[in-house]
């Protein structure tokens, strides 16, 4: 892939490009906790160096939003800007690439997902800070993105290193040229040499977590597994592990009367709520906890890669902070593959 | 902008028939011409009808193809949507998508004996079917039908079972649960899975059933004991959906969206998935 150099001082002109082309929001590092906030509110770019708590999926798949008016023959025009972010995690660039089949794949085509992949411009960065519940490596995941970015920038001494992953990342490097010197070998050997000793700080934290083989295979043999019901004992069924997964995309569907017209909303919803999968008629696919429990680990390691070829889980651990009940997925699985 | 799929188009409530006690069937008639003319479905595929401001659920389409100009669905009253469809009259309008999902095999199956098996509203889905291959009855060997319910009350499309009785190219066999006969019931007493295994039609039939989840377990079991093959034991499964195009996860089950991958599946694909339906 085609490499440049950009240094720090220059950035700040990609900046205002950036802010020109449309809404820009970048990870922003505030004391020890990193997000994504509109470049507004932040005025600056300091390097994020680990994924944010929250993830990407809501700028491209909203929490709630109005997706049909009915019945119209006129068609509610939402204009969707052209948008950017700066600053988006390998894990979460993985997760986006999930959402992508979903959403993209198959005779249905979701409109408003399409758009705003289209107008949207994503800068991907290694990271250098990462966190303790982080575990890409054993998800087949990097902790710097190789794929499915339009640039990714990777800090070294005095700028970065910026890839080119896209032809919309190309036409950045177009628009902005004086900005974009030639990559040395120098620059790529500092970048491979702090790549090299992030992904072994990430290795040696998940060492113990370490699959024996792929999870489709370990998974096929633990569907009966003790360890999915002791450790849904702290459950509190408040499915914050599903919202804040980055590829978790479940939804619900309802209609609000809006005077003689009505509204089709769709809003987030997660599968480990009891009433999720109910029929009217009372039946049940999976009316206890333990079975919604396991549900997730099979849908991201199992039922997803069986469909599309890897895995749902990108390893980014928000799962395990947002938990109140001290759940950590990495020992979860442990135990699973123990027996 | 908005998503074309997931908006409905309008339907006019023509006829109502209760069926039983709690079950109405609706024959509904697109009121966008266009709609109408470019509609087509094939059996086993389902739909999801709204009641303005109310909701959506989803419902097989319980009339074959070949009634060109309307199309029914029968409706047993359980929740919020279903009760507010039974309230509705006559030239009532409802929302309309579909038609989604897969459908049961048909010209694959001619040269061959059907065997169909239904309990309760389970054989609306089956419905259309029965009629397609009654109307290329010639295509097929022997055709039966295993059909029962809790009582005499609850047997549904009671015109279509009077026709059925009295023809002789499809080989009926009613029957209702001990205790659900009547004074007039001139057909068998007994649970479905156990009529069937007294009819016991030849193995090498395709047996396409649906029912209630516990009678379509007993069937398979009792399929099973007559010696059918997995591939050609037929179900289709019925789960919560909202968008129907398998985006919005609600039927997931193992690494299938009924939506989406059904709802018409065979025993075989079934063995692969987990147990929870």
């Amino acid at each position: 892939m085609e490499t440049h150099y950009v240094s720090e001082a220059d950035f700040i002109k990609l900046l205002s490009w950036l802010e020109n082309r449309g809404d820009l929001y970048v990870a922003s590092r505030e004391d020890d906790q990193v997000s994504i906030k509109p470049f507004g509110e932040v005025g600056e770019f300091t390097y994020p160096g680990v994924r944010a708590y929250q993830p990407l999926k809501p700028l491209f798949f909203s929490l709630l939003e109005e997706v049909a008016e009915y019945p119209t023959e006129e068609e509610a025009l939402r204009e969707i800007k052209p948008f950017s972010i700066l600053g988006a995690a390998s894990c979460d660039i993985r997760a986006i690439e999930a959402l992508d089949h979903v959403f993209l794949e198959g005779q249905f085509k979701d409109p408003f997902y399409e758009e705003r992949r289209r107008k949207s411009l994503i800068i991907g960065f290694d990271c250098t800070e990462p966190l303790e519940t982080c575990f890409c490596v054993i998800m087949g995941n990097n902790p710097y993105p190789e794929k499915n970015f339009d640039l990714n920038l990777s800090k070294i001494e005095g700028g970065y290193v910026v890839e080119v992953g896209s032809e919309k990342g190309k036409e950045v490097v177009e628009a902005n040229k004086e900005i974009f010197k030639p990559a040395t070998e120098n620059h790529l050997s500092q970048r491979d040499a702090i790549r090299s000793s992030v992904k072994a700080t990430v290795e040696k934290q998940s060492k113990e977590f370490k699959p024996s083989g792929a999870w489709r295979e370990i998974l096929a043999k633990a569907f009966d597994d003790s360890a999915w019901a002791r450790n849904v004992e702290t459950c509190v069924e408040c499915a914050a592990c599903l919202f804040i997964c980055p590829t978790c995309q479940c939804f619900l569907l309802y209609d609000e009367r809006a005077g003689d017209r009505y509204k089709r909303l769709r809003m987030w919803d997660a599968c480990a709520y009891k009433n999720f999968a109910k029929v009217a008629g009372g039946a049940n696919p999976r009316p206890h906890l333990v079975e919604r429990f396991r549900h997730r680990y099979y849908h991201k390691l199992d039922y997803f890669p069986k469909n599309y070829g890897f895995e749902a889980c990108t390893g980014c651990g928000r799962c395990i902070v947002a938990c109140p009940g001290k759940i950590d997925m990495r020992k979860v699985l442990k135990e699973v593959c123990k027996s | 902008m908005r998503i074309e799929t997931l908006v409905p188009t309008v339907a006019r409530v023509e006829e109502i028939r209760q069926e039983t006690p709690d079950i109405r069937s609706l024959r509904l008639v697109f009121e966008d011409e266009d709609f109408k003319s470019d509609f087509a479905f094939k059996p086993g595929q389902f739909c999801l009808i709204s009641v303005l401001g109310v909701g959506e659920a989803v419902f097989c389409i319980a009339s074959p193809p070949q009634w060109e100009d309307f199309i029914e669905v029968s409706v047993k009253e359980v929740g919020k949507v279903t009760s507010a469809i039974h309230d509705l009259e006559i030239g009532a309008k409802v929302g309309f998508r579909g038609p989604y999902g897969n459908w049961f095999p048909f010209e694959e199956n001619f040269g061959r004996s059907i065997v169909f098996v239904g309990g309760g509203i389970g054989l609306a889905p089956l419905r259309p079917l029965i009629w397609q291959t009654l109307s290329k009855r010639d295509r097929f060997r022997d055709v039966y039908l295993i059909y029962g319910a809790r009582s005499v009350a609850d047997l549904v499309y009671k015109d279509d079972l009077k026709e059925w009785s009295s023809r002789d190219d499809i080989r009926f066999t009613k029957t209702v649960d001990p205790g659900g006969e009547d004074e007039t019931w001139d057909g068998e007493v007994g649970l479905v899975p156990q009529i069937l295994e007294k009819v016991s039609p030849p193995s090498d039939s395709v047996l396409i059933t649906c029912g209630p989840p516990i009678m379509i377990k007993f069937v398979l079991l009792s399929a099973n004991k007559l010696g059918f093959r997995p591939g050609d034991v037929i179900t289709t499964l019925e789960m919560k959906m909202k968008c129907g195009v398998g985006t919005c996860g609600r039927c997931n089950i193992g690494n299938k969206y009924v939506c989406r991958h059904g709802p018409v599946f065979t025993l075989e694909e079934m063995e692969k998935l987990p147990n929870e339906f």
